[in-house]
């Protein structure tokens, strides 16, 4: 993608409402669930209100290579079979636990718990919210202090 | 001829060297091209990614499958993202050939290279340039850092550097502003060096091409680390930001981009070269630019590949080549030696904004006793922060705890990795293929490098070095590391015009003028002889600035 289709990019996923190019209605509906599964809203906003499940949408089909990508629509077929999103949030959890277990020891196309991770931690942590709320965020620190003592609410720097 | 392409000098290339040499010859008053290959990128105005936000950049700064596709070598670079990859070539409009495997990371625009560049700039001393004369390896330097040492100054004085002075006879002094901070674990590190290795081995804060303090209008810097996108604040050094605008204010120069060198137009008669042949990019068509003097600054393969292809009945192998090494003794750094590590004390210490630089652990082999299992030497960068939410990528951990865990700071890590001299030797080369013309009738660069046996017992070194340093200074989890490195990696390519006193096995003499055209200069890494341990681009700038004014003495002379 050359440098002029930066803006295309930053509008499409600007657009609103959002819609999703990659997966389906019911593959989004998986995912917006399991992302809010791994950060849910705690004193920061869940994963969703930061859009991580429409990041994934457009940078998966963008960035992951054909195996990931259909090693993770597998993996979000799977859990649509178990009806993930109807699931109480403790069964949600036990069945995530389940599939990281089985999924850890395997290479990261293979693997979709890791791919599920990597992209929600990047979509969300490098998301305006995620890295203003839940991390902390200075575009221009305006120079480097090397050696402060940490304060008791600090977090940690998202950059 | 016709008035408008007559210079008084033209510099092929635009980067660290290229601006250097703009600057110096303008400020002398030469009317001076500088021609640049790739397109135009003006110092602030065209940093189009330079105060973007991750959510502002595609994919939050994430490379994409098609950038890969486009620029496979290029998208290998650790700098390599949305926000910095115009800053590099397509690899796909750019071929070149690699008879063994070699990376060239390259940007073809103005200010080359010095757009993206990791800043370092350290002094060489009589450690380095006398190194291949006393041990009988390879070509002997024509200079010694007497030679060198008060234009390092004058370099240094004008671009603004921060860092320590090691103290140490093998990394001589500089001219530095005061350092960036260190952070809690490098003061621990610093003190329990001191105390383990007698001063033998350092910690400092690296000399960096990044202001701590405002200098002649420019920076300080702001604590953003991301340098490679270009700099708002003129902060760190780079030909855009610096000197070119210092070329462009004496009026005496004409910036030419989206222009590529083709050839020297040598005459016979005269022995002299009197223009350069140029292919415009957009249009393909051949123009000629006619001067009294030509400094060939555009990154040491293509300023090669320039001469190389400069053919004529007096230089049938390319100009200038009558030693026959043109082309050869290609060098680059190797880093395939280091150590990681974590500590889990000072928890209560942080830090605030991003440090656009290293800390340095200046080299300390074969120098004041000679090592058995190989020469020369290293010194290694190292990177330490606090965790940041990246550590839960690869934890099989979710939830709200696993969040709450991952936004806070985590343990203390650090990375360091030696920077290693690789030894001049002939078979290590590049040579054309005019036979494989590009879309501008340039042909194909091939290359062939590969480390050897002293190479690869100094990264075995590097490693045990390196974890002992750590051992030493009470880190934990150290894991050592030795990985294979592919030449052209640590883009310090350099050596493959060397300069030398005999016409018979050098290129260039000691001011970087081809032996037998003498209005011809070479000043980028090219004229290399070897390739100490520390980062080169000073060394470039200084003896392009030395270079520089021994051309212009030259010329009121009448010699050139």
């Amino acid at each position: 993608m050359g440098h002029a289709a930066f803006g295309q990019v930053m509008a499409a996923f600007a657009a609103s409402p959002r819609k999703a190019g990659f997966f389906t209605a019911a593959e989004m509906g998986t995912l917006q669930t399991v992302v809010d599964v791994i950060l849910p809203a705690t004193d920061s906003p869940a994963a969703s209100a930061a859009d991580t499940h429409y990041f994934i949408d457009l940078a998966m089909a963008a960035c992951a290579s054909a195996e990931a990508q259909k090693t993770f629509r597998n993996g979000l077929a799977a859990l649509g079979k178990e009806r993930f999103a109807s699931l109480a949030p403790e069964a949600r959890v036990m069945l995530l636990k389940t599939r990281a277990s089985a999924d850890m020891p395997l290479p990261y196309d293979q693997s979709f718990f890791k791919i599920l991770k990597d992209y929600t931690l990047t979509g969300y942590f490098l998301s305006e919210i995620g890295a203003t709320q839940a991390l902390a965020y200075e575009r221009v620190p305006g120079g480097f202090q090397g050696d402060l003592p940490l304060a008791a609410n600090q977090k940690a720097w998202a950059l | 001829m016709s008035a408008s392409n007559q210079f008084d000098a033209i510099v092929v290339g635009s980067g660290i060297s290229g601006g250097w040499a703009a600057k110096e010859l303008t400020e002398k008053g030469l009317k001076t091209l500088v021609l640049e290959r790739g397109r135009n990128i003006r110092h602030v105005a065209d940093y189009s990614t330079a105060l973007k936000d991750p959510w502002q950049l595609p994919h939050n700064n994430r490379a994409t499958n098609a950038d890969r596709t486009d620029q496979p070598i290029q998208s290998t670079l650790y700098l390599y993202d949305q926000s910095t990859k115009h800053h590099f070539v397509n690899d796909l409009e750019q071929p070149y050939g690699q008879a063994q495997p070699f990376t060239w990371y390259r940007g073809y625009q103005v200010g080359g290279r010095s757009l993206m560049w990791a800043r370092h700039v350290f002094r060489y001393s009589d450690l380095d340039f006398a190194a291949n004369q006393r041990e009988g390896l390879g070509l002997d330097w024509p200079i010694r850092y007497a030679d060198i040492q008060p234009w390092y100054e004058h370099v240094e004085r004008f671009i603004g550097a921060s860092g320590e002075n090691a103290g140490l006879p093998q990394l001589p002094d500089q001219i530095l502003q005061p350092p960036f901070e260190m952070n809690a674990l490098e003061k621990h590190i610093r003190k329990q060096m001191a105390v383990k290795f007698a001063g033998e081995r350092k910690l400092i804060c690296s000399a960096t091409a990044v202001l701590s303090r405002e200098h002649n209008g420019r920076g300080p810097c702001q604590g953003r680390n991301q340098c490679a996108r270009g700099c708002p604040f003129s902060a760190y050094f780079s030909s855009n930001g610096v000197t070119l605008p210092a070329a462009a204010a004496t009026g005496n120069l004409t910036l030419q981009p989206d222009s590529i060198a083709h050839s020297l137009i040598y005459d016979e008669a005269r022995k002299r070269v009197t223009g350069v042949r140029v292919v415009d990019t957009a249009t393909h068509k051949t123009t000629e630019y006619f001067a009294r003097v030509v400094f060939l600054c555009g990154s040491t393969l293509n300023s090669t590949a320039l001469l190389l292809n400069s053919r004529s009945s007096r230089f049938p192998e390319g100009l200038g080549n009558d030693s026959g090494e043109l082309g050869h003794n290609l060098m680059d750094h190797h880093n395939g030696g280091g150590a990681t590590a974590s500590y889990s004390g000072l928890s209560d210490r942080y830090y605030r904004g991003r440090r656009a630089t290293s800390m340095y652990i200046p080299r300390f082999r074969n120098v004041n006793k000679r090592e058995e299992k190989f020469t020369r030497g290293y010194g290694y960068e190292v990177y330490t922060n606090r965790g940041s939410w990246t550590r839960g990528i690869d934890s099989a951990d979710f939830g709200a705890d696993f969040k709450n865990e991952i936004t806070r700071p985590g343990e203390w890590s650090l990375y360091m990795e030696g920077y290693g001299e690789t030894l001049s030797n002939h078979e290590n080369r590049m040579w054309l293929s005019p036979e494989k013309p590009d879309a501008w009738g340039i042909p194909k660069i091939n290359v062939s490098m590969k480390y050897r046996d002293n190479e690869k017992a100094m990264a075995q070194q590097m490693m045990e070095d390196a974890v002992e340093t750590l051992r030493a200074a009470g880190l934990e989890n150290i894991q050592g590391f030795n990985r294979e490195v592919t030449p052209g990696s640590v883009i310090h390519e350099m050596g493959t015009a060397r300069m030398g006193r005999d016409p018979k096995t050098s290129v260039l003499n000691a001011h970087n003028q081809v032996h037998a055209v003498p209005n011809v200069f070479v000043t980028d890494g090219s004229c290399m002889v070897s390739s100490p341990t520390q980062n080169p681009s000073l060394t470039y700038m200084a003896l392009t600035a030395r270079a520089a004014s021994y051309a212009v003495d030259q010329l009121k002379r009448g010699e050139l």
